[in-house]
């Protein structure tokens, strides 16, 4: 290979985008400057876990990191997908980091993809799975991804620092491409649903959240249902922690989401902490329960068919869309949506229209699709 | 009122694409700065690099931190009354000829 035919980038930012839209649209890219001015550079174990996950679900793909790790050089392959394969996400991030590239990618793949992913399942960083399992798989339908074999099963969770969490996704791969959407009715909020989370803590924990959470609701809605999952025993993982996730289902469908969580931070000495009698105090679940349904009330309150942390996904797979018009609803562009469309644009050359309406303080954006199609499924 | 429509319209876009012609004057300096980085100022004083990572505009954010959820800070007190008002209509329970308008 020829040096001129990589594309180059600088920094660590947006990371897992790079290589998803690298990947799709079979560039090569090289990515310099990772971290170098940090005092400790390069790249983290958590970007380096999810380069060998790309390995692991594509075919002759290539990827070269220099000593300092402030350099790679990636080379996409064919992404294969198929069964039993097992990855370990590690733990300096959760699987819901990995579950957001393994989705777009995964449904463009030659075989529908089986994956069992370990790690962390909660954390306050990163979408939990709950928010995954109940949002983000569902936005594929609007874009006519089938649901059959489209499966995920939590079937033991963890909370950082040491994780110990596992989950199963069957995704089904797209047989020709994509459809386009227009998405801009954001309905009423209808109902609102959630699970929490407890882990190595005491079951009342997931009840006390709860209360807390249906306490701010009960002003607006009656119809609210939060399911209480207590894990203890193996299924629970490692660590002590909990958390609440929680959905808006609108009468047009639309699902919005919020959750937090907490748990000991890396720093904390585990031996230390389960040894003695006074363990450093965690947030009480009621301060938990108020903060997830305060954030999800936020949410609620920006209007759009999407939350905040879905809107570089919605982006993305309108743009690999074929080429007709999709028009989608959000309401404030968070930054990582603005860098997601401007990554976009660099590697698909799809440019939106963004048009604000003042009225309902909401960004409407059309755009036409790149008419990216499911090649690998044709190859050999 | 459609032309202040169209001058918010073109604001968002070019806050998030950039306007067109910067784009091609923020590579000048960039390449002409390669060329002189050879091995005289391998060593730079602080405040020269400061004044550097300043002057391109992209660089103090090109290793932010990659995850999409967006955490607001202030997260308001939804047991007032002025909150729970604003977002009435946007649930089931309010005024649907309001929520018709959006």
């Amino acid at each position: 290979m020829e040096k001129a035919s990589y594309k180059r980038l600088k920094g660590s930012g947006q990371f897992r985008q790079r290589l998803v839209l690298a990947t799709l649209s079979s560039t090569a890219v090289v990515i310099e400057d990772i971290r170098a001015d940090d005092t400790s550079p390069g790249l983290r174990l958590h970007e380096v876990s999810l380069l060998r996950l790309l390995e692991k679900i594509s075919d002759d793909c290539t990827v070269e990191i220099n000593e300092t790790g402030t350099k790679l050089r990636y080379k996409p392959g064919v992404v294969m997908g198929g069964k039993h394969l097992v990855h370990d996400c590690g733990l300096s991030r959760s699987i819901g980091y990995f579950l957001e590239p393994l989705i777009v990618l995964g449904i463009f793949g030659k075989k529908p993809l089986s994956i069992r992913l370990k790690g962390i399942t909660n954390d306050p960083k990163d979408p939990s799975v709950d928010v995954f399992r109940m949002v983000t798989l569902h936005m594929l339908k609007h874009f006519g991804v089938p649901q059959e074999g489209l499966q995920f099963k939590i079937e033991s969770r963890g909370a950082p620092p040491l994780g110990g969490g596992e989950v199963v996704l069957d995704l089904p791969i797209v047989h020709d491409s994509l459809k386009a959407t227009t998405w801009v009715d954001e309905g009423m909020v209808k109902s609102i649903r959630g699970v929490t989370f407890s882990t190595r803590v005491s079951p009342q924990m997931g009840n006390r959240m709860v209360y807390a959470a249906r306490g701010i609701f009960n002003r607006f809605i009656p119809d609210v249902h939060i399911f209480t999952d207590h894990r203890s025993g193996p299924s629970g993982g490692n660590s002590p922690g909990y958390g609440l996730s929680l959905v808006a289902e609108t009468t047009t469908g639309c699902l919005i989401s919020a959750d937090s969580a907490v748990c000991y931070s890396h720093g904390d000495n585990m031996d230390a902490i389960e040894d003695s009698e006074e363990k450093p105090d965690l947030m009480p679940p009621e301060d938990v329960g108020v903060q997830a349904a305060s954030m999800l009330l936020g949410e609620i309150e920006q209007g759009g068919v999407v939350d905040s942390t879905h809107q570089g996904l919605l982006f993305l797979l309108c743009a690999l869309c074929p080429p007709d018009v999709s028009k989608v609803r959000v309401g404030k562009l968070t930054p990582y949506g603005i860098e997601t469309l401007r990554h976009i644009r660099d590697f698909l050359g799809v440019k939106f229209v963004i048009k604000p309406e003042p009225i309902t303080n909401t960004v409407t954006l059309k755009c036409v699709g790149c008419g990216m199609r499911n090649l690998s499924r044709k190859i050999a | 009122i459609s032309r202040t429509m169209s001058r918010r319209n073109s604001n968002l876009m070019q806050l998030v694409y950039g306007p067109a012609e910067s784009a091609v004057s923020l590579e000048e300096p960039n390449n002409s700065e390669s060329d002189d980085s050879d091995d005289e100022d391998f060593f730079k004083p602080k405040g020269e690099m400061e004044k550097k990572l300043n002057h391109k505009s992209c660089s103090e954010h090109i290793n932010l931190e990659d995850r999409s959820k967006f955490l607001n800070s202030q997260l308001k007190d939804w047991s007032n009354e002025d909150f729970i008002r604003s977002i009435r209509d946007r649930f089931v329970t309010g005024d649907w000829s309001k929520a018709a308008q959006r």
